[in-house]
């Protein structure tokens, strides 16, 4: 209930604004030329980019997860960290630390020399900076459905004579695509809602010109909305196309991939026995690592190189330090609401699968992951403003929104973790005088409190880094993305280079002491 | 220690009946097995009462109380499963005092039950192993412990046996049936293994398609079997279709070939069609002395103990033998043999409505 009322409706309340102000969506965008092609430019240049990023990410991922999955090397662990690297840095760090490495940037930046500074193109530059941060994303789904197969198939394929790649092609490969399509959608949806990144990158490169996505565009008009009330109708025209066809895209994409047979099953005996032997698949190995770390690893970190190269500049701490407490109590209060609601439900559909409500439920916690997160904000500001059920402080809002999508992170965790655990654990307590609160917590519980505090640093570390549904739900907000971005659009680079640096360091430690904390508790 | 009585117990899955009208009763102390192949209804059964599943219609009583409804943990009934499910978080002994840590029991009683189980099962020396550390007869034993433990008084066994290895397996029969002996509980333990359900059950129910076929001791159920299916799948059975011709004091059958057999005394009527029903064990074939029939030896197959020779009868139906391996030698394949029994060991059957071929089916 509280997820349908609190997550579901606010998402799509704004495609009703479609149908009782059409008058005003006809009048400000449809008979506006400039703005309608503005709106559609920036909203095909979403999806474009988003695509783009989704085959990059398979393409590189691929090796990538097979290497980690498949591979005992020394350093393996290392390597396993690394990838995760890019997800603790919040976007707005992470936008604005690629734009410093690949782009060329204005003169009183003062990027270090060694930056590669060669993109020039705002459309080259997003998609980079939205690579490094899904890149992640495809390389854990997809390792995480490639441990699961067993290598048996493919042991069974080798001994009837298939070569490695044919075996893996022909035999593994149509195995995950389940994998293959959580991956691609997380990716995606990544891409297409990434504002607070995207918008500094954007700030940060030389000439950027009127370059924009339909995510930047909420966040731009959100924040003028105050003088300029005829924005209303493009915002919401712009939220509903997003929510529109990220949705009808969600299911096109499940369709098509879930259908579709690609010609998988002809082999070519020759050239894959030719490409499984000798330099082919250790090239594949170094690309992939290569590419990990000068599209990933170097552009997520560079901010360090950045800040030490530049001249200082004094930082008067007091509003940032202000604006991390603000996010941090935000995203504390948000993981809290996550956990404490998220994890009953997960419950509730891993175990009544073959329900029909359960069904439903899962494909409706879906939908606030793939609605592009402005969009899904602004949504969330004009349902709760306009109905006057709840006080309407920005902070509870701002946690309303994030709530929203962050949700759905810890419910897909938790159940994906209750569907692996055998039911028979359970049972058994059950049958040994267990009642079931007993049960659960004696038994369930430990089984899948992995899940749990996965779940939780995922919903943490996107509710700190997100900016914006921030924006787009209370404009005037001043979490600690929003405040670096309003830094980098004075121009006042250093100063925002510190504050990202700041937000790396304290996310990671966010992130450390939590792992610690439900450490300490296991071993008593 | 109760005794335990379903009435009409009943459950389908869609079309497929997994409980058709069980009736049972488990007598206090009792060690009950029930038998049966795969997808006969056995799990289903122990689920139901266990109370992890609620049967769609009839009744579950323990000591005569209606307990269909109750909640699973107030029914005092610990459930072994194949898996064993032992707590993977939990050491050997926080697995064993489970069941007490639930019901609080105080830490003097936790610590006395602790140590007498550990003794019983052999594991004094691994109580602070965790269950991956454990090889799998001591983890069977540690779920097997941690059952006993939890204050239960009767105990589901769902093919408690069947995850460990041939050797294991035999040993832990007598083993598991003793503990369970001492303790004076009621036991319910479920297996498609005919060996295993003569060696450890006071009485057998033989169970198919949600349905109990027979109940009885071991010896009944092995010399007296009620269908063709019992006799079939309790010890391999040959099986000769005929007309009755007399059934008491011993039964006569004439074969379509005109050969007559003799079995037990029955109940079919005279002119009846009927199936005579003889264990392979039995069957005995003679060179020299004359039998009911004429067969040919087709082939031989040395199993150690025992020579198992398959038959060819002029007929052309086949038919098996057990003979003690000391006659290796004596026989060989392309012989003709003449095939007997005792009458006291042949059981004839009325003719199963749905045919003999569809009666033996295991699925």
């Amino acid at each position: 209930m509280f997820f349908l009322f609190f997550v579901i409706l606010p998402t799509v309340y704004i495609l009703s604004y479609a149908f009782t102000n059409w008058g005003s969506i006809e009048q400000h965008v449809l008979d506006d030329p400039a703005m309608l092609d503005l709106i559609l430019n920036a909203i095909s240049a979403s999806f474009q980019i988003a695509g783009i990023v989704t085959v990059i990410d398979i393409l590189a991922g691929l090796p990538m997860a097979w290497i980690l999955v498949r591979k005992e090397f020394r350093g393996k662990r290392f390597l396993d960290t690394l990838i995760d690297m890019p997800l603790a840095v919040p976007t707005a760090a992470l936008g604005f630390s690629s734009a410093i490495f690949f782009a060329v940037t204005p003169e009183s930046l003062a990027a270090p020399s060694f930056a590669l500074n060669i993109v020039t193109s705002p459309y080259l530059l997003i998609i980079l900076l939205h690579v490094v941060f899904s890149y992640p994303y495809m390389v854990r789904s997809l390792s995480a459905i490639l441990v699961q197969i067993d290598q048996t198939y493919e042991t069974a394929g080798r001994t009837l004579g298939a070569s490695a790649l044919s075996a893996a092609r022909t035999i593994t490969l149509p195995l995950f695509r389940a994998g293959l399509v959580t991956g691609m959608i997380l990716c995606f949806a990544r891409s297409l809602s990434e504002t607070g990144g995207t918008m500094i990158a954007l700030a940060t490169m030389a000439n950027p010109g009127s370059f924009a996505t339909g995510p930047t565009l909420i966040g731009d008009w959100k924040h003028d909305l105050t003088s300029n009330p005829d924005l209303a109708a493009p915002l919401a025209f712009v939220s509903i196309l997003l929510i529109i066809l990220s949705l009808v895209l969600l299911v096109v994409l499940k369709l098509v991939i879930m259908k579709i047979h690609l010609p998988m099953g002809r082999i070519w005996p020759r050239p894959e026995r030719l490409f499984s032997r000798g330099w082919f698949p250790k090239t594949k190995d170094g690309m992939a690592v290569l590419f990990l770390v000068v599209f990933v690893i170097l552009p997520s970190f560079f901010i360090f190189t950045y800040v030490a190269s530049a001249t200082p500049v004094a930082f008067d701490y007091g509003p940032f330090m202000d604006s991390l407490i603000y996010s941090f109590l935000i995203a504390a209060v948000v993981t809290v609401i996550d956990i404490s609601l998220g994890v009953p439900l997960a419950l509730y559909i891993a175990k009544n699968r073959k329900g029909k409500l359960p069904e439903v439920l899962d494909v409706l916690v879906n939908v606030p992951l793939i609605v592009p997160t402005a969009a899904l904000g602004y949504s969330l500001g004009v349902f709760w403003t306009g109905q006057n059920i709840i006080p309407t402080f920005d902070a509870l809002l701002i946690i309303l929104a994030h709530v929203a999508f962050t949700y759905p992170l810890v419910v897909r965790n938790v159940a994906g973790a209750v569907e692996e655990v055998d039911p028979a654990y359970e049972e058994t307590a059950r049958t040994l005088g267990a009642r079931p609160v007993q049960a659960f917590r004696r038994v369930l519980y430990p089984m899948i409190k992995s899940s749990i505090l996965a779940g939780a640093i995922m919903a943490f570390t996107r509710s700190l880094g997100e900016t914006g549904a921030t924006q787009a739900v209370v404009a005037s907000a001043i979490t600690a993305p929003v405040y670096i971005v309003e830094l980098i659009k004075s121009e006042a680079f250093y100063t925002a280079g510190l504050a990202c640096i700041v937000l790396i360091i304290v996310s990671y430690v966010a992130m450390l002491a939590l792992r610690y904390v439900t450490n300490g508790r296991r071993s008593r | 220690m109760p005794t335990v009585r379903l009435k009409g117990l009943s459950k389908s899955y869609g079309d497929i009946k997994a409980a058709d009208g069980l009736d049972l009763e488990v007598k206090d102390g009792e060690y009950l097995c029930v038998l049966g192949p795969t997808g006969a209804g056995k799990t289903t059964l122990l689920r139901m009462i266990s109370g992890l599943l609620a049967p769609d219609k009839g009744k579950i009583y323990f000591n005569g109380e209606d307990f269909t409804g109750k909640e699973i943990e107030e029914r005092r009934a610990a459930l072994l499963s194949q898996t064993y499910a032992l707590f993977p978080q939990l050491t050997v002994e926080e697995n064993i005092t489970f069941g007490l840590d639930i019901r609080g029991a105080d830490e003097k009683l936790k610590e006395q039950v602790l140590i007498s189980m550990l003794d019983l099962v052999r594991l004094s020396g691994r109580s602070d192993a965790f269950p991956r550390e454990l090889s799998g007869g001591m983890q069977q034993r540690t779920a097997l412990a941690r059952a006993l433990a939890s204050g239960a008084d009767l105990l589901l066994l769902d093919e408690p046996l069947r995850a460990l290895d041939a050797r294991l397996r035999i040993s832990l029969r007598t083993e598991l049936r003793s503990l369970v002996k001492t303790l004076k509980m009621t036991a319910i333990h479920v297996t498609h293994d005919q060996d295993e359900a003569l060696v450890m059950a006071d009485r057998v129910a033989v169970i198919r398609e949600g349905r109990i076929l027979q109940i009885g001791t071991p010896k009944e159920v092995w010399d007296k079997p009620a269908t063709p299916f019992v006799a079939n799948f309790v010890g391999q059975s040959n099986f000769f279709t005929g007309e009755v011709l007399q059934s008491s004091p011993y039964t006569l059958l004439r074969t379509a070939e005109g050969t007559v057999l003799k079995g037990r005394s029955s109940e079919i009527p005279s002119g009846a069609t009927a199936v005579l029903g003889v264990k392979i064990g039995n069957t005995e074939i003679s060179k020299e002395r004359p039998g009911y029939l004429k067969a040919k030896v087709e082939r031989i197959i040395f199993e150690g103990r025992n020579l198992h020779v398959d038959l060819m009868m002029e007929n052309g139906q086949r038919i098996s033998s057990k003979v003690p391996s000391w006659r290796k030698g004596k026989i060989a394949a392309g012989d003709q043999v003449d095939v007997y029994w005792e009458e006291s060991k042949g059981t004839v059957f009325p003719m199963p409505p749905g045919g003999l071929e569809n009666e033996l089916r295991v699925e």
